[in-house]
């Protein structure tokens, strides 16, 4: 039983990063309807720069910020130099830009930083906690504080700010939102900037978590997250949510504790099936 | 001159929308062009807006040159459309809508003031303030897509085919509001309609559009009378 809670406990970290990266997977889809493939791209950037902050300065504040500025930016550039000149084709042409920007990322963090695999030997600042004969470690509390503060923040914004009004309008009809007066193409852009910065703090506690950073980590998030945004409903940002904690405790504890023989990466894609067979508008989306 | 727009041109592809087109609207104006279907009325609307782009020609508000300004800009400027088929945000709230139409100028305008004022007008939609828009009928996204526009107290109103779709009764008072708007509160209106007959009657002038171009324009009231307009617009 106790090995059970553990599992349970780090089934939900595990999906806990999953939110984090599909997050900014989600809001994309939303407004642009483009399957932003490079976002996994944009995360391995984060784990990279958040670690050559953190041995340049050995604060973990400077890396998750420096971290989160830089990978606002590259999501901003990917934005106005790869979608934003090719909206104007087919769904397909943006996917095939985002498919290149991934690869290209992913071989210009060979290039600089190397093929081999750097540890992240950072310990987070959060306490460590004994329920009942289980101990939550303090990496789990990190990831759990940090995913629900993520969360909070971007509800709040969403629900309760305008800019949050202005993202809800253009995500749904953007000729129209510009006729109201909402700067479509700045709320596209700051979308990739909240986007962004979160897979930054994605990539910096997977990077922690695993004690790894390599320019490969993105390669399986890629195809993993947009089963997930499928799986929560295109363009439902709790609907990905809920389908990201769903697949970090199903992952581990059927494969970690029930022992199921199938490769782990294998059920993102069995449930992407099973929704697109029997309920093909996703856990939460409409349609 | 509020409205100045100098032969417009608006192409898709191949295929020419709207040929030369000019027209001009006063202060304080209601102005239609009506025409049928395919005639390039929305498409005008759309150019005013900046939701399409001119090919040629120009377009002046309010003594400035808005012809390469972007959407919201125009919009900024105090354009407000009411577009074809509402187009309201279909999974914000009646209020959310709203208050889209007013993003930005919150500190501008008296908000509450003007929503006070928009469930007079139109009372539906404080019984429906919470509802997502797209559980509203037909009568009443149309409704929520005037007072989407009215709340940001806009120079002018462009209204696009505000009559499809609605059942008579309805249009004869959508019709009767936006009269009202303008004979009470002076607002400069330019409507594109297909029902001729219901935009003549509460208009001053007219524009009449065939194919891309304008074959006739003049007083509506004139128009009403015009044999020629009579038996290919209003079925006489």
């Amino acid at each position: 039983m106790q090995l059970f809670f553990e599992q349970l406990l780090n089934g939900i970290a595990m999906g806990s990063i999953y939110a984090l990266v599909t997050l900014g997977l989600a809001l994309v889809y939303g407004i642009l309807r483009i399957l932003h493939v490079a976002h996994a791209g944009v995360y391995t950037v984060g784990a990279y720069i958040g670690l050559f902050f953190f041995q340049l300065t050995g604060s973990l504040i400077i890396a998750a910020l420096g971290s989160m500025v830089f990978c606002a930016m590259l999501g901003v550039a990917i934005e106005r130099f790869v979608y934003y000149p090719l909206l104007k084709y087919p769904p397909y042409v943006p996917l095939i830009g985002s498919i290149a920007v991934m690869l290209a990322i992913e071989e210009l963090c060979r290039l600089i930083a190397g093929p081999h695999i750097l540890t992240f030997a950072a310990k987070l600042p959060f306490p460590e906690i004994q329920l009942g004969g289980i101990t939550i470690s303090s990496t789990l509390m990190a990831v759990y504080c940090i995913t629900a503060g993520v969360l909070a923040f971007l509800w709040y914004i969403t629900s309760f700010t305008e800019l949050g009004l202005a993202m809800r309008a253009t995500s749904q009809d953007i000729p129209i939102a510009d006729a109201m007066g909402i700067n479509s193409h700045l709320i596209v852009s700051i979308t990739f900037v909240l986007g962004s910065a979160i897979a930054a703090i994605a990539g910096i506690l997977v990077g922690i978590y695993y004690n790894q950073v390599y320019p490969t980590m993105g390669a399986v998030p890629a195809y993993k997250t947009l089963a997930l945004i499928v799986v929560g409903g295109l363009g439902s940002v709790p609907g990905a949510v809920i389908a990201a904690m769903l697949l970090g405790v199903a992952e581990t504890l059927l494969i970690g504790y029930a022992n199921i023989p199938l490769p782990r990466d294998a059920l993102a894609f069995i449930a992407m099936i099973g929704v697109l067979m029997w309920r093909s508008e996703g856990l939460l989306g409409s349609r | 001159m509020l409205l100045d727009a100098h032969e417009l041109h608006i192409s898709y592809g191949d295929i020419r929308a709207v040929n030369g087109v000019s027209f001009d609207l006063q202060e304080g104006e209601l102005v239609s062009i009506i025409g049928a279907n395919g005639a390039g009325k929305s498409s005008i609307l759309n150019g005013i807006m900046g939701i399409v782009p001119l090919r040629k020609g120009s377009i002046h508000f309010d003594t400035d040159e808005i012809t390469s300004l972007a959407t919201h800009q125009r919009a900024k400027a105090g354009i407000r459309m009411v577009p074809e088929r509402a187009r309201v945000f279909p999974r914000l709230t009646v209020y959310e809508n709203l208050m889209a139409g007013a993003y930005g100028l919150r500190k501008r305008i008296k908000i509450a003031k003007q929503i006070a004022w928009l469930h007079d007008l139109f009372p539906i939609l404080k019984e429906r303030n919470n509802q997502p828009a797209n559980t509203l009928s037909g009568g009443e996204q149309q409704q929520l897509s005037i007072a989407r526009a009215l709340i940001s107290e806009p120079k002018l109103l462009l209204v696009d085919e505000v009559s499809m779709g609605l059942m008579p009764k309805l249009v004869d008072q959508v019709f009767e509001v936006l009269k009202q708007l303008n004979r009470d509160h002076g607002l400069s209106i330019l409507v594109v309609e297909q029902n001729a007959m219901a935009s003549l009657k509460i208009s001053h002038r007219a524009y009449v559009l065939e194919t891309g171009t304008c074959v006739h324009e003049g007083r509506a009231s004139e128009l009403l009378e015009d044999p020629k307009v009579k038996e290919v617009y209003l079925g006489h």
